[in-house]
């Protein structure tokens, strides 16, 4: 039983407060979603939950929060550990070990089980959870899914009564969703209480019975999910949420570029030490369009991206880009990619000095004009570091443009973005079309429809089917999105 | 999937040292190869030194590091004994200078990228805890050891962006490389650690009561082998202290 009373939270250096005197319970067994748009504060509720607020992160909290009618505030974070386990968003960074075996047991070594206990507990979950054969592997060798999965397992074998999600599917694919779907049912058949705060929505439609809206740090609304069940797809994107159900999803027509110049991708093999990654001999693509690159884990995009980049040395495939052929390090100054964590590819201390680091020499006259086409004028003495992800997403495609770049790459440009933002970065994608040819890298399908024009479907590092974007091929990527594990 | 030199591989170990021992050899190495340290005449044995990183990492299955290593110590060593005698003055400085900091510190450097490649965060701690330190300096030291695979991870992307931005050491930009990447690399490592501490501290990290460990570390009879193969020049300098010799 969770009862949270009149709770405020306003974090140390920011001028907001991040939630305003919230109260609501949660009863055992329940399964409820925390939603809303970016920044409304539903982070923050899981924090005040696990403990983190007022432990970890600093502040000024009022209110309590009550667990079982113990004061969370008022507890060590070790004892609340017992009872509330956390999943995170990012699985790289939520690990304390380097091996799966020893992350799972972590929990339960904190705790000061005895060993034998540990081992059963250990042997327990990952029986349950299907993880046996990932055992006593390095983590730096799983995939996002898997990775998850052993976060999932790792929590479980504490067995604690709740579990906090925060975001967990932010850098998953469909398969690794539905994994996870099968986890969260398990804990629900179990009568555990679990609390996720999550951006997409479709996934959760048969799991959540519970959904909370929480706008600027208030809640917005409470109800049982067969009633937002009915919610008119207008009315969700208008709540600034995420799709509740992918077939409802439209295609937004943004036209073709199509001027007949082609981009010839040939040759396009690499492996890594002798396991294949990547198998094209020879594929025609328009030039000036946007590419959605789709496919499952392990299906060789990363890989794909890479080569087309010249970032993987040893690759020797070749590109023709209209008739004109470009090996891999004519590729590197041809081609840029604006990666799914920006944060890496931001150098200097104003986005002034960033855009025209790199720049090509005859573009000294066009920084203005570029920077106010991506609405960037107001921000060019900021830091870049200081920008919102959207902002850095924007100084990372300025400083593509003048050095004059002919190929852009998204990586997972949408990851763990709300509806309004998702938008703004689809409305900023469809501005390039015919400027640049854009490929996008996603697990998004409503990102795909609002502005790809045409989908690349890669499946065992070669490509399985390619086809533009009309009406009569949205069933086909809906398909793809919506296809339960094989 | 590629590796850094410095990420743990657990998969198929086939012979394993306990981290006690890998402390005790790095020791050793310092000691009488980087240090110098050793009497006359235990002399013959820094040579037998350096030939173990090489033995460890062919034995761990590095063959990568195993051979760069072999290639470098030896190419430093084989062109101060052909060319040194045929040089003289500045040049045949400048060869000693260079060969004999590769040859003193390349062994020791490379024990120890294979005492990090090879131990993972749990093995350390266990070793840690038998080795009766304080959990306030060993949660510290093993938040580092996950760390630094973390880092280079990071590196690598940062590197990779700013291939694509054309700074390279041949580039215009080439007297700003450490500052471009370092501050990328502050801001990455900042926010790792951040939620590395959040998600540990919610796991039950840092409780007063005692930590078990299930990760099972020992001395078999390949560390009794390393120790008295480390006992030897550490028992030559003592019977040299005491005029033995």
């Amino acid at each position: 039983m969770i009862e949270i009373k009149n709770a405020s939270f306003q974090y140390a250096n920011s001028e907001n407060s991040a939630l305003n005197n919230i109260s609501l319970s949660i009863g055992q067994g329940e399964c409820v979603l925390l939603c809303g748009e970016s920044g409304c504060g539903k982070t923050t509720v899981t924090r005040l939950l696990n403990g983190l607020i007022p432990h970890y992160y600093e502040g000024r909290m009022t209110g309590q929060i009550l667990l079982n009618g113990m004061d969370i505030a008022k507890t060590e974070l070790y004892k609340t550990a017992r009872h509330v386990g956390s999943v995170f968003q990012n699985p790289r960074s939520q690990f304390f070990c380097v091996d799966t075996t020893s992350e799972v047991a972590f929990g339960c070594e904190n705790m000061g089980m005895p060993e034998r206990i540990v081992h059963q507990r250990v042997h327990d979950v990952s029986e349950k959870l299907h993880i046996t054969p990932l055992l006593g592997r390095s983590i730096f060798n799983l995939s996002g899914g898997e990775k998850q999965k052993i976060a999932c397992a790792s929590v479980w074998a504490v067995n604690p009564g709740i579990f906090v999600l925060d975001e967990p599917t932010s850098n998953l694919d469909i398969d690794a969703i539905e994994d996870l779907k099968n986890t969260l049912l398990l804990w629900k058949s179990q009568g555990k209480t679990v609390i996720i705060s999550e951006h997409r929505l479709y996934w959760l439609k048969d799991v959540c019975d519970r959904v909370i809206y929480i706008k600027k740090g208030q809640i917005g609304f409470d109800l049982p999910m067969e009633q937002f069940r009915l919610f008119s797809p207008q009315k969700i994107s208008g709540l600034g949420l995420r799709t509740l159900s992918l077939k409802d999803l439209s295609l937004h027509p943004t036209g073709f570029h199509n001027d007949g110049t082609t981009l010839v991708l040939k040759n396009y093999n690499f492996s890594y030490k002798k396991t294949p990654a990547l198998q094209i001999s020879s594929l025609r693509l328009p030039v000036g369009e946007i590419i959605a690159v789709i496919g499952h884990n392990g299906a060789g995009k990363s890989t794909f991206s890479k080569c087309l980049c010249g970032l993987e040395k040893k690759f020797r495939g070749i590109t023709c880009f209209d008739g004109v052929p470009y090996n891999r390090k004519k590729m590197l100054k041809k081609c840029y990619m604006v990666m799914q964590d920006v944060n890496h590819q931001l150098f200097c201390e104003s986005v002034d000095d960033e855009v025209r680091l790199g720049m090509d020499e005859g573009n000294a006259d066009n920084v203005s004009s570029v920077l106010k086409g991506l609405d960037l004028t107001e921000l060019s003495s900021r830091h870049p570091m200081s920008l919102s992800g959207g902002q850095k997403q924007r100084v990372a495609i300025a400083s593509a443009f003048l050095a004059n770049k002919d190929i852009l790459l998204f990586d997972e440009p949408t990851s763990g973005l709300d509806f309004s933002h998702m938008k703004q970065t689809s409305q900023l994608l469809r501005s390039l079309k015919g400027r640049k040819t854009v490929f996008v890298v996603t697990h998004d399908p409503e990102l795909v429809l609002r502005c790809c024009t045409h989908v690349l479907h890669l499946e065992k590092g070669t490509e399985v089917e390619w086809y533009p974007l009309m009406e009569e091929n949205k069933k086909r990527l809906i398909h793809f999105f919506l296809h339960e594990k094989e | 999937m590629q590796n850094g030199i410095l990420q743990t591989r657990i998969e198929n170990r086939s012979f394993v040292l306990d981290p006690r021992t890998k402390l005790i050899l790095l020791i050793t190495m310092s000691t009488f190869v980087l240090g110098g340290m050793g009497s006359e005449s235990a002399s013959f044995l820094t040579p037998c030194l350096c030939v173990l990183p090489l033995f460890l990492l062919t034995v761990s299955k590095k063959y990568k590091s195993a051979a760069t290593y072999a290639g470098i110590y030896s190419a430093a060593y084989l062109t101060f004994a052909l060319f040194g005698p045929h040089t003289s003055g500045c040049l045949h400085f400048l060869l000693l200078g260079a060969a004999g900091i590769i040859t003193k510190l390349m062994p020791s450097l490379t024990m120890g990228i294979y005492v990090i490649s090879t131990t993972t965060v749990s093995e350390f701690t266990a070793s840690m805890q038998r080795l009766h330190l304080s959990e306030k300096l060993i949660i510290p030291l093993s938040v580092m050891f996950r760390f630094f695979p973390t880092v280079a991870d990071e590196f690598a992307s940062i590197n990779a962006a700013m291939k694509m931005r054309g700074i390279s050491f041949g580039g215009k930009n080439a007297g700003k490389m450490l500052e471009y990447r370092f501050i990328p690399l502050m801001t990455c490592s900042v926010k790792i650690g951040d939620e590395l501490s959040a998600a540990a501290l919610t796991r039950g990290l840092g409780g007063t009561v005692k930590r078990t460990n299930i990760c099972r570390i020992g001395f078999h009879l390949q560390d009794m082998i390393m120790i008295l193969l480390c006992a030897v020049p550490f028992g030559c300098l003592f019977l040299d202290a005491c005029g033995a010799f």
